[in-house]
């Protein structure tokens, strides 16, 4: 699972940058060419395309958390093989994503810390509560359902490092979300209580799987850096409409009802009622649906959310444990290449 | 059950009260897929030494993409000007958003030697984005058949897409079967009783 970069930068930044060069770059982007790390680029396009990648890269490793919690308790060997793979794959987007952010110019410790301090931020779909198994289920099959659409579009940028990360994430988010239906499907067709398990969870991940894709979109969306620079090459709202039209339809025909719900400050559902504005539009082809609470995101996105304490306290915990490991590694010399 | 570490995790906030440790340095992976296909970039990691850098590589580059061979070396060595005589792997670029690819070797006296050369016999009029060359002795080399973790010991197909394709498939032909039998038995009831 991953993240929407929905990251911002100054735009007055661009308008340092030489005029001349500024337009080589842009009329090379806009002709579909792509940046390598030693090509000339604007000082803002490298500060936009290192804190999405950090942000990207910080999502992962957070997104694990809620899922390693599940591994010990997984109800089978396969889901367990499959879960500990998918967790592995996370964390492995995240240390590629690392590397990436790490060229454009800011050390990987200095990431660690900045995410575990709270001066970066992570996805905020990870500060929701995973209480059963079928959050788990869902997660894989909604979220990075909604990733794998997301990052297809990300697939496509213009900077080469991230393009290249993005194709590899991609072929590993095609498993953990297949693995997710596959778990989806194995609920709706079982017994009355995991319907009852899956639907309640459904509740809880349908909402942020649309605020996923991040705010709704402003009017100038595709003159502002991330989409004129070719970084993001889909709006929100275009990829949460089409997230929709893919899993609404889908969801129904497993059994799932799509309702608008009240949480508690636990992140629990307390009240759902199906989605009075869920209907396929003859005229635009589109699913309507009723857009997420986006009072209850930003208040979420600030710390406020159910789990924003217990993930960074998780993260810091394993962070400060590991100090004297990595103190002692790096006692070791770099010099010589192990030929064994 | 949680392991008692995630159950009692202390809810601190704040500064961190460990230092910032020096960082690891940058490795570069090549792979490749099969015989006898080119090696190519599969990417790079941050390794505090030779031997963890070739233990993360298997892991992270070597597993889910399966490969017949791994290489890997510390990322200076590929751009570095200096070394003795010996032979030089050379990769090239052709163009950017393209990995880096391995296009065969030279015998050099130095890493800027082993560039000329690579350029003469590799890339000649051919435009290309970026040219790197590694002397062999610091380049480390792993073969898949003797020397790769886990391979022929289990099945991979759990953590892959195409493993869950045929189980998937039946499971929405049961299910939409399964609702097409009951409404076929509501039908059913209606009209005989």
């Amino acid at each position: 699972m991953s993240a929407s970069a929905n990251v911002e930068v100054n735009i007055k930044d661009c308008e340092t940058a030489d005029p001349e060069k500024l337009a080589v770059f842009e009329k090379h982007i806009s002709d579909g060419g792509l940046i390598e790390p030693n090509d000339w680029m604007p000082e803002a396009y490298r500060t936009l395309m290192l804190r999405m990648a950090e942000h990207h890269a910080n999502s992962e490793i957070v997104g694990a958390l809620p899922e390693g919690e599940w591994i010990t308790r997984a109800p089978s060997l396969l889901r367990k093989l499959a879960l500990t793979a998918k967790v592995q794959d996370e964390v492995g987007h995240g240390q590629m994503l690392y590397e990436v952010a790490q060229d454009l110019g800011k050390s990987r410790n200095a990431m660690l810390r900045d995410l575990i301090t709270g001066v970066t931020k992570y996805h905020n779909c990870f500060n929701y509560p995973c209480p059963t198994w079928a959050d788990i289920c869902m997660i894989a099959w909604l979220i990075d359902g909604a990733a794998i659409l997301n990052q297809g579009t990300l697939a496509h940028g213009s900077f080469g490092p991230y393009i290249r990360t993005m194709r590899r994430i991609n072929m590993e988010e095609a498993f953990h979300f297949k693995h997710g239906e596959d778990m989806v499907l194995t609920l709706m067709s079982g017994t009355a209580k995991q319907k009852k398990m899956a639907q309640e969870a459904f509740d809880r991940w349908w909402d942020p799987s649309l605020a996923f894709f991040g705010p709704n979109d402003r009017p100038d969306e595709r003159e502002r850096p991330a989409m004129k620079w070719r970084m993001k090459t889909a709006t929100n709202d275009e990829l949460r409409q089409k997230f929709v039209n893919r899993f609404a339809p889908a969801a129904m025909a497993t059994g799932l009802v799509i309702n608008v719900c009240k949480k508690d400050e636990n992140g629990l559902v307390i009240s759902a009622t199906p989605d009075p504005k869920l209907k396929l539009n003859e005229e635009t082809g589109n699913w309507d649906f009723t857009q997420p609470d986006w009072d209850e995101f930003f208040k979420v996105i600030r710390g406020n959310g159910p789990c924003n304490k217990d993930r960074l306290a998780l993260r810091r915990f394993s962070y400060e444990q590991g100090e004297w490991v990595r103190r002692a590694i790096l006692d070791g010399s770099t010099e010589k290449p192990c030929n064994n | 059950m949680l392991s008692k570490a995630r159950t009692n995790v202390p809810l601190v906030s704040g500064e961190l009260t460990t230092k910032e440790v020096g960082g690891f340095p940058v490795w570069e992976v090549f792979t490749q897929k099969k015989e006898p296909d080119a090696h190519l970039h599969a990417g790079s990691l941050s390794a505090p030494d030779a031997s963890f850098a070739q233990q993360f590589a298997r892991e992270h580059y070597g597993q889910d993409q399966e490969c017949t061979s791994l290489w890997v070396g510390l990322r200076e060595i590929f751009t570095c000007d200096t070394g003795g005589l010996e032979t030089y792997e050379v990769f090239v670029q052709w163009k950017a958003g393209d990995k880096h690819e391995h296009v065969g070797e030279v015998e050099a006296a130095s890493g800027a030697e082993a560039k000329i050369k690579g350029a003469e016999q590799f890339v000649g009029d051919k435009t290309n984005c970026s040219m790197w060359v590694a002397p062999i002795s610091k380049l480390t080399k792993i073969n898949s058949a003797t020397d790769m973790i886990w391979r022929e010991t289990t099945k991979q197909e759990y953590r892959l897409a195409k493993g869950y394709s045929r189980i998937v498939r039946q499971k929405w032909d049961a299910l939409r079967a399964k609702k097409a039998v009951d409404a076929y038995q509501e039908e059913d009831l209606k009209d005989t009783f």
